[in-house]
């Protein structure tokens, strides 16, 4: 996506492109489609140690960023794990690894564990009725002299099934607290959903008055709005990131492939009925990448923008990736639905992403808010 | 100064010097078309503090600097009032004398067009047909030290206003259309060439015009490039009109750089204003529109942005700016219909102390302006998956013959 990286950019991004292409090609994300899990802690573990878990942690507490931007750093992951359709909790692993590692001391030891891979955490936010609205969350987390009662129903909970632990979005005294709640707290119970993709999973996580001790708390009880919300630029960043990876694989070998499929004698692809929408594709597609490029570095640079480019953003590459999507099977023609072939495998990453934290929907309505109409 | 170029970082620091100590802030950018003496004494301004045709050469009154520190001057203008007037003439035309003239046409005509003291414009299209440019039918005939032309061109931007013309010919008729064709700079204001406005559908100010030329003489020497090679011309200067429609390379900042420039008359705040004065702007679907046509808005900047680094890094090569007129004409019609779907019945159908909705109106009635003007959608889809893409073209019939066989072929329908 990136025109330019630096020289360890580069290599960090080889790298990882390589590792995705050995240890997790097509065949084994299908083969994985069939587990419960939908992904291996093995592989997990060796990812983890390519640095994938460290880049947004800071230097002291064992990760460090390889240009000094570290959310960039993080979409060359993001992106290529899109174009594998690969599995794992990346985002959520990332982006709580991130929100422990700003409140340092009491979770030290758990940032170490997920830095390493041995560990997998994710993100326990959205709830059916208010969804991705953080103002609207019921779940509630409550002082008890020296404990914290979290009571709640989570869902949309990414890698629900495999996680340790679960950072819990709750109101608090004076605003949002959240708390750090180890899988096996008594209260918990998880439950797996169904989903789109094939490899990726999710679940509900049901607190019934979890009772942890106040150090679970990440930052200061009510006073953890900011971090939920740069938690969900990051988390929507790191998605665009991921649909850009995927779209620009499907337009790449679907442009192939209409250049090999030949119908009344010449290449599908000169017909100006068919090149006019690869066109189109590619408007649609460099226009993704840009602003996806565009809210990264907004994270990166702390702009004051930053979250009204965010919503564009995922608004821009939810409304252009699913007819992406379409137009790649409209070109194929029959193969194109079938099981075997991989777009729906694509496709199915694309339409989970479109939705998770905010449809375009509604993220053109928080733009509307935030100019002020 | 040193013999050495002036970095881009020390270049932007005198500028916005400058600019602050010298130019109006403005939100609105000047219109094309208004007050062309104003226009004028700010462009002396510019290009006597050595800010005029930036990347130009110094011996053709330009400031001998790159496209670079042109951008930078760009950025650092935005939200200043700029000439937008001079946009054809010193973004599309001059680069393309600069490349293909002679030395006698660039020592003569650059300065005064760095200075916008002398504005050319583009003689392209004709009365039948503007998509097939190299199929052109007016004609120049050689006589001795100079060319006589008959014919006619039309959707000429400026010609009302403008002092010469780099009009493509067709010089010879038994060769295949795109090897007969040559470039010639014709005054406007000259014998035998008559320039009579278009009104387009909103019969608003004059925008384009139409000309007929009828034995008009100018000197042998007016031939930029060489005899027979206006095609590669008239590519050039398509390229240059691409850039500068997208706000990039030589066109970079001459459409006054303001954060609404790209917004085509501010339709946008448009949207926005007709939104609220007819109370729609509480209905959640309305409300996706406004959005919407926000984020087109950013994104075109923002793929704009990314294409012009990738541009001058070397990462991105081709014809790209086409992409990004694909988008914009894609989007500027989207945005019009949001234009008068915001309005509702009172876009159509207002009181008559209310400018609001009659321009929506306007808006919508001309959306489809940047679609057509400086090559269709079309054209740039058939640019986009050809040149940058590298799909195989549609076949053709008509480009291995002698353009005289291909004028024989268009019979009537049987």
């Amino acid at each position: 996506m990136y025109l330019e990286l630096s020289d360890e950019q580069s290599f960090f991004h080889e790298t990882v492109r390589r590792f995705l292409q050995t240890e997790m090609p097509m065949s084994k994300v299908r083969e994985l489609s069939d587990s419960d899990d939908g992904v291996d802690r093995a592989w997990w573990r060796e990812a983890a140690n390519l640095g994938w878990c460290s880049l947004l942690v800071p230097a002291e507490l064992g990760g460090g960023s390889l240009s000094g931007r570290p959310l960039q750093d993080a979409s060359i992951v993001a992106e290529e794990i899109g174009r594998m359709v690969s599995p794992g909790p990346f985002v959520p692993v990332n982006v709580v690894v991130n929100a422990l590692s700003r409140h340092p001391g009491p979770h030290d030891g758990v940032i170490t564990e997920l830095v390493n891979g041995n560990a997998i955490a994710t993100w326990a936010f959205a709830e059916s009725a208010s969804r991705w609205s953080a103002p609207e969350l019921s779940a509630t987390a409550v002082i008890d002299g020296d404990s914290v009662i979290v009571t709640g129903h989570k869902t949309y909970v990414e890698s629900a099934t495999i996680a340790d632990h679960f950072l819990v979005t709750a109101r608090g005294d004076g605003g949002l607290t959240q708390v750090l709640v180890p899988r096996d707290a008594s209260g918990m119970t998880i439950a797996a959903n169904g989903a789109a993709d094939l490899v990726r999973r999710f679940g509900n996580v049901r607190l019934d008055a979890v009772r942890l001790p106040r150090s679970a708390i990440v930052g200061e009880p009510g006073g953890a709005d900011a971090d939920v919300e740069l938690q969900l630029q990051m988390s929507i960043a790191l998605h665009c990131a991921e649909t850009v990876g995927v779209i620009d694989r499907v337009f790449e070998f679907t442009v192939e492939y209409a250049q090999d499929r030949y119908a009344f004698g010449r290449p599908i692809a000169s017909y100006q009925a068919l090149k006019h929408r690869i066109a189109d594709q590619l408007l649609a597609l460099e226009s993704c990448k840009s602003t996806t490029e565009a809210a990264i570095d907004a994270i990166d640079e702390e702009s004051s923008d930053a979250d009204r480019l965010i919503s564009v953003a995922k608004s821009y590459v939810g409304t252009k990736s699913l007819p992406l999507i379409s137009e790649a099977v409209q070109l194929h023609g029959g193969i194109g639905l079938t099981w075997e072939h991989d777009l729906h495998v694509y496709g199915r990453r694309v339409a989970l992403n479109r939705a998770m934290y905010g449809t375009p929907e509604h993220h053109r309505e928080r733009i509307c808010q935030l100019l002020g109409v | 100064m040193s013999s050495e170029p002036e970095s881009v970082e020390s270049f932007r620091l005198r500028a916005r010097a400058w600019i602050e100590a010298n130019l109006v802030k403005t939100d609105i950018p000047l219109h094309q078309n208004s007050d062309r003496a104003y226009q004028r004494e700010l462009q002396h301004k510019l290009a006597d503090a050595g800010f005029a045709g930036i990347a130009f050469p110094v011996e053709y009154g330009g400031a001998g600097l790159t496209l670079d520190h042109q951008q930078a001057f760009a950025e650092e203008s935005t939200g200043y009032q700029t000439p937008t007037g001079f946009d054809i003439s010193q973004g599309m035309l001059a680069p393309t004398l600069l490349e293909y003239g002679s030395e006698e046409l660039k020592r003569t005509h650059l300065p005064p067009m760095m200075r916008g003291d002398s504005q050319w414009i583009q003689l392209l299209s004709e009365p039948n047909g503007g998509s097939d440019l190299a199929g052109v039918l007016t004609r120049a005939v050689r006589d001795g030290d100079r060319w006589i032309i008959n014919g006619a061109k039309m959707w000429s931007t400026g010609a009302d206003h403008a002092d010469y013309g780099m009009c493509l010919v067709r010089t010879n008729f038994d060769v295949p259309k795109h090897r007969g064709l040559s470039m010639i700079a014709v005054p406007l204001r000259h014998p035998g060439v008559t320039v009579e406005p278009v009104v387009l559908a909103d019969r608003g100010p004059i925008e384009v015009c139409q000309e007929f030329f009828d034995d008009v003489q100018v000197p042998y020497g007016n031939l930029v490039g060489e005899e027979g090679h206006g095609w590669a011309v008239a590519q050039a200067l398509l390229l240059y009109e691409r850039d500068a429609t997208a706000d990039v390379g030589y066109g970079c900042g001459l459409g006054g750089g303001t954060e609404s420039s790209r917004d085509y008359g501010g339709t946008f705040h448009g949207i926005v204003n007709a939104a609220r004065s007819y109370g729609t702007s509480t209905d959640p679907v309305i409300r996706q529109l406004i959005a919407e046509a926000h984020i087109d808005i950013v994104v075109a900047e923002q793929a704009s942005a990314r294409l012009a680094s990738g541009q001058s890094t070397g990462h991105l090569k081709g014809p790209w700016a086409s992409l990004l007129k694909l988008g914009m004409g894609i989007d500027a019609l989207r945005r019009s219909e949001i234009g008068i779907t915001t309005a509702a019945s009172d876009g159509v159908v207002w009181d008559v102390d209310s400018p609001l909705a009659d321009y929506l109106t306007h808006r919508w009635l001309l959306g489809q302006t940047i679609a057509i003007a400086g090559g269709t959608n079309e054209m740039q889809r058939n640019i986009v998956s050809e040149r940058i893409l590298g799909l195989p073209r549609e076949p053709s019939t008509d480009t291995d013959v002698p353009f005289s066989d291909v004028l024989r072929r268009r019979t009537k329908r049987p």
